[in-house]
């Protein structure tokens, strides 16, 4: 079996600057590590992994994305590819899902994409989903876990807007995760993290995929971003220091006096 | 939803369309036009209970493509960010998620929606691609006033669905909220509990002052991992994010991960021992002190205000 | 020149980060009451490969460098305000190294995956109630008879007594073999603490509570003769490289403790008032701050480069001498320097920071120990002018 994981990295806090000459985003000098969900969605690959199978950890980002993929070797991939070039920058969900699309056609045969359900930064959720569609593969999104695995078909534990729900996939299939509260990330050893050092951690670039230019990044993207700013500032709160009985009465006047309620 | 809808819909002078899918659903059509739609496509089959992504991509993408609407919006739950991507991709077009405004500018429609937890905003637009499709965090749009003796028209779409062909079955389903208990994503106020909630029974006074303000029950990841609430019931990065009107957060630290799921909301009220947590940083009402106490008393003073 | 940690090293320090940020920060000061590190802690270190780093991967270590074992050691240190984990983990570095340098076959096989698994521990005594940095006045006997050794004699101020002598391992231990030939009449060995004829006594440390101290009396303890770590006669010369890898570990731990505890008075200095000013406004305060931020990254990069030639020269391109100078350099103010911005930050703290519930007052406690641990600051000074002016300067030759 091969089994194939999208990864991204990510800033490791989500209190981004925004640069106000470029109306951009800070995003140099941030310290970054790998997407959580991405993480839990590899360790559920890994508990899948049999001797014989082989993970494979992929992700479109700069040079420096190599870190990320490395802690995806230290976890236990055998494999990474990196997909770096200029030509692969801006990309929307759409236009990314489209470049790990030629990255898992050029590698070849699959039996199961995972991905994480969203990023930290971006929190689209999309790449998933849209990657599953120009697959053409079914798609099971907000995985909790991989129960069973046996000869071609797969049983899930998803989430649902009410709860959960059990689902039997038949593969190939893209399953996008979410981990469960009771979730904690493995932390490589030492030695993996040495080991990893030999994996093969591959970098590709447009030419490797080939295919029309204006596919990638920002020229094949179909949504565009005009503006980045912050949120308005919340108005300062007060915040009551009283004897219980009158914190109350207090809180109760001045939701009245706002008309709150 | 369909509120946000008609006021795009009239500032551009289009047609209101709803989109149905699933088995037994023709009672739903009354709702819609009530809130204001005009035209109600319909795709009803008993193959269609449960949601199946693919078959659903399917018959929305005919829909889509029969009728090309100028603007598609999903709801931004479990089902429509898997559902609205599927279809984005698969007719090429371009989607933007989890928007919490949405207005028309220079025709087109301008979208915000957060990025780094609700850190930064980003306006898009979706220059060439028609529908223009988002989804939505419903909650943060106006409800549409309802008019009764409204109609509308409904249009049959054909449906051909094989049950066989479906790749992905679902073998079993629960619901972890408690029936008559309201979702925390629908309620327009949440009383939330954390660890300094300290137990399952006490639990019970949270419950209880939600009852005085027909609020929905959440709580953090800690309550969540101590097992005195269900997933289901969890606020934050890991959890549900929600926005509602009112947002009582009782023994919640307020760390980031629980600050992203709840930082929409419109009005804050935070109970908590420790001065210096984090939650009273985004509180638009902060009381200093334990919630053992505070919580009860609320619910008193509200009962009361109430007869 | 690039001063650049490898990717590899860059990845152990966020491993071990979030290990520390996860399982010792938020315990670490219980160490203060329960006097040990927990089991818990152990199993995590072990799991993650901490214990033991230096042996060789066929031993079940990881062979790590001296560099990366100063980036784990620095992590510790910024956890754990006792310095009870950052000492539990750089004896062992530095004696593991020894040992895989210098130790048989079957020592190395009896005693590596036992205290790389969190079993056994593995520590240096060499220091006597009258022979400590001078480790030429050590009184310890170690005699060869039949196939095996005896060995007779004391060692005090021992770091891990009580883990080894209760939990299992032993102590790379010095001995006079030919008194006559004074150091180089010195042999080293391994001394496991569950040997007949051992009995420990204890000391209560003024800090670093997680790890015992204490002594132990060795009468007639029989050892076989593949406890026996490189040739006989040359254990002084051993010693001192085990204590070098040792005295940059605490340089680099010395800096982490007081850096972080400078980020802990930051924080308090930002926020604190005092005639309505934030405290960090006052120059006696912000000054005091830049200097010892400077001096202690002063001394983190001294201790890193020194720990560079440990390197270097163990893959043939440094000299024993260049290593010592460079070790001692880096040791030499190390506690001091440390020690000193610990303080302030406690003075800036008021009356908090005289409490026990201030992290920073257990670091000052533990980080002033090694004004003396591993060798004594002034020792570092006598190596540092002895490589500089030539042997004929020593004063007591």
């Amino acid at each position: 079996m091969r089994f194939i994981v999208c990864v991204k990295e990510v800033p490791e806090s989500i209190d981004v600057k925004i640069d106000l000459k470029t109306n951009k985003l800070q995003e140099e000098g941030i310290s970054t590590t790998l997407n959580p969900f991405d993480q839990f969605i590899l360790e559920e690959a890994l508990k899948l992994k049999k001797d014989e199978d082989e993970i494979i950890a992929i992700s479109v980002g700069t040079p420096q994305t190599k870190m990320v993929l490395m802690k995806c070797l230290a976890l236990g991939a055998d494999k990474a590819i990196l997909l770096s070039d200029n030509v692969f920058m801006g990309s929307d969900s759409f236009a990314t899902a489209y470049t790990l699309s030629k990255v898992i056609n050029k590698i070849g045969d699959f039996n199961i994409i995972f991905c994480g359900q969203q990023t930290v930064d971006g929190n689209t959720a999309q790449v998933g989903p849209e990657l599953a569609a120009q697959l053409k593969i079914p798609q099971v999104t907000y995985v909790e876990s991989v129960d069973k695995f046996e000869g071609q078909k797969l049983v899930v534990k998803s989430q649902t807007d009410e709860g959960f729900k059990i689902v039997e996939s038949q593969i190939p299939v893209l399953l996008a995760g979410i981990p469960p509260s009771s979730f904690t990330p493995s932390l490589p050893p030492l030695r993996n993290i040495i080991a990893a050092q030999n994996k093969p951690c591959i970098i590709w670039n447009f030419e490797d995929l080939g295919g029309p230019k204006d596919k990638y990044g920002s020229a094949g993207s179909l949504i565009q971003i005009i503006k980045v700013y912050y949120p308005p500032p919340r108005k300062k709160g007060i915040v009551i220091v009283e004897e219980p009985t009158t914190a109350v009465e207090k809180l109760i006047e001045l939701l009245n006096k706002d008309k709150v309620i | 939803m369909l509120g946000k809808a008609k006021e795009l819909a009239n500032e551009l002078k289009q047609d209101i369309c709803a989109v149905i899918i699933g088995s037994e659903i023709r009672k739903f059509c009354n709702v819609l036009s009530t809130f204001g739609a005009n035209k109600i496509f319909i795709a009803e089959d008993d193959a269609l209970k449960e949601y199946n992504t693919e078959i659903y991509t399917s018959i929305l993408t005919r829909i889509i493509l029969k009728h090309k609407p100028n603007i598609l919006l999903f709801p931004a739950t479990k089902i429509g960010r898997d559902l609205a991507p599927r279809v984005a991709s698969t007719l090429k077009l371009g989607l933007a998620a989890d928007c919490v405004k949405l207005v028309i500018q220079d025709g087109k429609l301008l979208m915000t929606r957060p990025v780094y937890g609700d850190n930064i905003l980003a306006d898009i637009i979706c220059p060439n691609t028609r529908p223009q499709m988002a989804t939505i965090r419903a909650k943060m749009m106006k409800k549409a006033e309802p008019k009764q003796n409204e109609s509308a028209e409904v249009i049959k779409e054909p449906v051909n669905v094989n049950v066989d062909s479906f790749k992905t079955i679902v073998k079993e389903k629960k619901k972890t909220s408690i029936p008559g208990v309201k979702s925390i994503d629908e309620a327009d106020i949440i009383i939330s509990g954390g660890r300094g909630v300290g137990s399952k029974e006490t639990f019970k006074i949270i419950e209880e002052l939600s009852d005085v303000l027909n609020a929905a029950v959440g709580a953090s990841r800690a309550a969540v991992e101590a097992g005195w609430k269900p997933k289901s019931c969890q606020i934050g990065q890991s959890g549900t994010t929600v926005s509602p009107k009112i947002y009582i957060a009782c023994g919640i630290s307020g760390t980031t991960q629980h600050l992203v799921g709840m930082k929409g909301s419109e009005v804050i009220i935070a109970i908590n021992k420790d001065p210096e947590a984090p939650i009273f940083e985004v509180a638009n009402y902060g009381i200093i002190g334990d919630l053992k106490e505070i919580v009860p008393l609320l619910t008193k003073a509200l009962k009361e205000k109430k007869i | 020149m690039e001063l650049k940690f490898t990717e590899e090293q860059e990845m152990f320090r966020e491993s071990v980060r979030e290990f520390c940020q996860r399982k010792i920060t938020p315990v670490a000061l219980e160490m203060e009451k329960t006097r040990e590190i927990s089991i818990e802690i152990k199993k995590g270190m072990a799991e993650l490969g901490l214990l033991g780093c230096t042996a060789s991967p066929e031993y079940g270590g990881s062979g790590l460098d001296a560099v990366s074992a100063g980036v784990i050691g620095e992590e510790l240190a910024r956890a754990d305000p006792t310095g009870s984990i950052p000492v539990f983990y750089l004896v062992q570095a530095a004696w593991g190294f020894v040992l895989n340098k210098y130790g048989t076959e079957e020592a190395k096989e009896e005693v590596f995956p036992k205290v790389i698994a969190g079993e056994y521990f593995l520590g240096i005594a060499t220091t006597e109630s009258d022979a400590g940095s001078d480790v030429g006045g050590t009184r310890t006997m170690i005699k060869k008879e039949g196939d095996g050794y005896i060995v007779n004699g004391e060692k005090m101020y021992i770091s891990g007594v009580r883990e080894a002598a209760e939990g299992g391992g032993g102590h790379l231990t010095i001995a006079k073999q030919n008194p006559e030939l004074g150091t180089r009449g010195m042999t080293m060995f391994y001394l496991p603490l569950t040997a007949d004829g051992i009995t420990p006594t204890y000391i209560d440390d003024l800090g670093r509570e997680g790890i015992s101290c204490g002594g132990f009396a060795i009468d007639n303890v029989r050892i076989p003769k593949y406890y026996i770590i490189g040739e006989e006669n040359k254990g002084f010369y051993i010693v001192h490289e085990g204590y070098e890898f040792a005295r940059g570990l605490i340089a680099v731990i010395c800096a982490a403790a007081g850096l972080k505890s400078l980020e802990n008075g930051m924080n308090y200095i930002k926020e604190r008032k005092c005639f309505g000013t934030a405290i960090g406004k006052f120059e006696e305060i912000n000054f005091r701050l830049a200097e010892h931020y400077t001096r202690l990254n002063m001394l983190r990069d001294l201790a890193y480069k020194s720990l560079w030639t440990i390197d270097r020269e163990q893959q043939g391109k440094g000299s024993r001498f260049e290593t010592s100078k460079a070790i001692a350099m880096a040791k030499m103010f190390a506690s001091d320097w440390a020690c000193n911005a610990i303080n302030d930050v406690m003075q800036w703290q008021g009356a908090f920071g005289y409490s026990k519930e201030c992290p920073d007052q257990a670091a000052w406690r533990a980080i002033r120990s090694f004004a003396l641990a591993e060798g004594s600051k002034e020792m570092m000074k006598m190596i540092v002018a002895r490589e500089l002016l030539g042997k004929e300067f020593i004063a007591y030759k």
